[in-house]
């Protein structure tokens, strides 16, 4: 509780999730406005897709930053040493800050996707179910890449390193991840396809997607290929919760076993 | 005490009985018999039983609460007269069985010049059947079946078989099979129909000189599938999200000389699916944000686009198995708008672009040999491989445009896209450590 207690006052403070809700907001409500022209019962679905393509563009950066920088700065103002040297050790140190900053950049967001709905309902039809979707997909992606950057913040020792590392980060699951799948797709035959889609399904932006399309109801999967069946060897959110279980694992495990306890300028 | 218990005993048999379910599940069909040639019969507001056979031409108004209920066995409502009118009613339960000879429907039709109109269907295998049945007219209707995924198990909404003539105008669909199926079926208008949910919105085999307009197919896993029928005419129409691996917007399957005018085909797998078609004459179109705007088979010959709007696609135009002949992009030197997907310019201002533009790409082959290619076309990656193919000299010539539209530019696009550019340039060399500051340090700047 301390924990969420001091990630709140820092951010509150700093300028980085004001920012970053600042984007959301008004990239959010500019696509409402882009959007009124759309069906009453139909606009509704394509609004949300819409918008998941667009936040796509930002959500993970953001997170990475937020998440990169919060821990980052433990290390700058030698607080972390403090926490460290008093009764926690560094693990119990992340999953404490984690959760602090889980709850400091999630319930705003969620509490503004809260408020967006009931703009939706002035010009929208609405179909609950597929909001809930939409808003668990965006908070899973957010989750996803904050623990990134937390593990990010963790083993650099310098603020030059974290804007590379989560340029590189943001870089490979916007283009390289799916760039080198691209390559291999000629060789992809029914017998290594589960192989294929686990790599796919890694990729939090493609699980998360297809998490989405499916759940709402856009993407159809009828008349499947024997080959495409065994691609979608499991549904869409086991996919989404397997890669969430995977990254945060992975970036726990980065950041406990490579943390680095001082950063310098 | 005894009066009392045999009262509450009689007065029980009340609650037990439900009389009037039972005096009209008689009565229908007698009620019907026995009227006259062309008289009107007014439904009351409650539930009568079917089925039912009307056989002499009447006309049937319900009221706002008025079903008939089929007993699952067979068609509810057959109408084998001439001049039936059947309006405002719920239609419900007909028979499911896919072992019987006859395909069951809500309401089927046998003769010619009925109406039928503001009827809701619900649990029927078909919704409305027109079975040789000429000149009818089916409008404002509400069709409601199993929802998507349901394929074999349930049939189309309105299902139109050796009609030809009719009328199917302001019908809802939603969740059937095939919202619309015409099965050798000639001469008929669609007009203003909502289609959603199902497989194929519309579904024509061996249909030909229909016409459609105005409709709407939306998340259905093909918007409008055109299979061996010729001369259609398809105006107004949209085609939104009908997404999937194997989605489409509209798909021409050996369709020859059909005319598509002014539609909009806007976040589909496939905007236009065309497959072994020929002649047919595609204008005026909204290509819009679909992940491939045309797909072309090789097989497909003699296509004319022009005067289209082909932007935001992820892929503008893509032609598989080889190159169809004489597929045209331009027709009297007017070409097809392509947005921003190619720079262009027009410096005599006579709004064709002053050079052919030529669309290159490396995904034919992949899309071709591969089906999961679709699964990557919304990814960013797309751009960066379709680019190193390019200096691979891997890629091929899709299409040519040689009279390119240019667009109306609107002067604040180009503001905005300085403002955002004259903004990086700042961050980039005034705010490099403010970037840091804001992030960490609690905006403190030392």
């Amino acid at each position: 509780m301390h924990y969420i207690w001091k990630e709140w006052k820092e951010n509150i403070r700093g300028k980085g999730l004001w920012l970053s809700l600042s984007i959301i907001v008004i990239l959010t409500i500019s696509i409402l406005f882009r959007s009124t022209a759309l069906s009453f019962d139909k606009g509704f679905y394509i609004l949300l897709i819409n918008l998941f393509d667009t936040l796509i563009y930002f959500i993970p950066i953001l997170c990475l930053f937020i998440g990169a920088f919060s821990i980052f700065q433990e290390k700058e103002q030698k607080t972390l040493i403090m926490l460290l040297t008093k009764k926690d050790n560094y693990p119990s140190f992340l999953v404490k800050k984690s959760l602090g900053l889980y709850t400091v950049v999630l319930v705003p967001l969620i509490g503004w996707f809260f408020l967006y709905l009931l703009l939706l309902k002035f010009t929208f039809q609405l179909d609950i179910k597929s909001y809930l979707i939409f808003v668990a997909a965006i908070v899973l992606m957010a989750l996803i890449f904050l623990q990134m950057g937390a593990a990010i913040g963790s083993f650099s020792r310098s603020r030059m390193q974290i804007i590379g590392y989560t340029i590189f980060v943001w870089f490979y699951f916007f283009f390289l991840h799916d760039f080198i799948l691209l390559s291999f797709l000629p060789d992809v035959t029914y017998e290594n396809v589960k192989l294929f889609s686990s790599v796919y399904f890694l990729n939090p932006l493609q699980s998360v997607r297809m998490y989405l399309e499916t759940g709402m109801g856009v993407y159809s999967f009828g008349h499947m290929s024997r080959l495409l069946q065994a691609f979608m060897w499991t549904k869409p959110v086991f996919f989404l919760l397997g890669n969430l279980i995977f990254w945060l694992a992975v970036s726990f495990g980065t950041a406990i076993v490579f943390n680095r306890k001082e950063g310098y300028e | 005490m005894k009066k009392m218990t045999l009262f509450l005993f009689v007065f029980s048999l009340f609650f037990l009985v439900k009389p009037e379910k039972n005096m009209a599940a008689e009565n229908l069909q007698a009620i019907i018999d026995s009227m006259k040639e062309g008289a009107v019969l007014k439904l009351e507001n409650k539930t009568y039983e079917g089925n039912i056979v009307i056989t002499k031409s009447m006309t049937i108004i319900g009221a706002n609460k008025t079903v008939i209920k089929g007993d699952g066995t067979g068609n509810v409502i057959s109408v084998k007269a001439p001049h039936v009118k059947l309006s405002h009613l719920t239609v419900t339960h007909g028979s499911m069985n896919r072992n019987s000879a006859e395909e069951y429907a809500a309401i089927k039709i046998y003769s010619d010049n009925n109406v039928i109109e503001h009827i809701k269907i619900r649990h029927s295998f078909h919704g409305i059947y027109l079975s040789k049945a000429h000149h009818n007219i089916i409008r404002y209707n509400e069709i409601k079946g199993m929802g998507k995924g349901e394929i074999a198990a349930q049939g189309n909404g309105i299902h139109v078989f050796y009609a030809n003539d009719n009328l199917l105008s302001n019908n809802t669909v939603d969740g059937t099979r095939d919202g619309m199926f015409f099965d050798y079926a000639n001469n008929n208008k669609s007009y203003d129909n909502n289609i959603t949910n199902t497989r194929y919105g519309l579904h024509y085999m061996y249909s030909d000189e229909n016409i459609f307009k105005r409709n709407v197919f939306t998340m259905n896993t093909g918007g409008a599938a055109v299979m061996n029928s010729n001369h259609l005419k398809l105006e107004n129409n949209q085609f939104i999200i009908n997404y999937g691996n194997q989605s489409f917007g509209l798909l021409l399957l050996q369709a020859n000389d059909n005319y598509i005018n002014n539609n909009t085909f806007y976040m589909n797998q496939r905007g236009l699916y065309i497959d072994q078609a020929t002649r047919n004459t595609i204008l005026n179109n909204k290509i819009i944000q679909n992940q491939i705007g045309i797909e072309l088979w090789a097989s497909s010959n003699d296509q004319t686009f022009t005067l289209n709007q082909i932007s935001e696609n992820t892929i503008p135009a893509v032609t598989l198995g080889g190159k169809g002949e004489n597929n045209s992009w331009s027709k009297n030197g007017k070409g097809n708008n392509w947005g921003s997907t190619f720079p262009l310019t027009d410096l005599n201002q006579d709004g064709i672009g002053d050079f052919p533009i030529t669309y290159h790409s490396s995904l034919h082959q992949l899309i071709e040999d591969q089906e999961l290619t679709n699964l990557f076309l919304k990814s960013p990656a797309i751009t960066i491989y379709e680019k190193i193919n390019a200096t691979l000299k891997d890629d091929e010539v899709m299409f040519k445009d040689s009279y390119p539209l240019t667009t109306a530019k609107g002067k604040h696009s180009s503001i905005i896209y300085l403002a955002i550019g004259l903004a990086v340039m700042l961050i980039l060399i005034k705010g490099r450590h403010q970037l840091c500051i804001i992030f960490g340090r609690n905006g403190r700047k030392t």
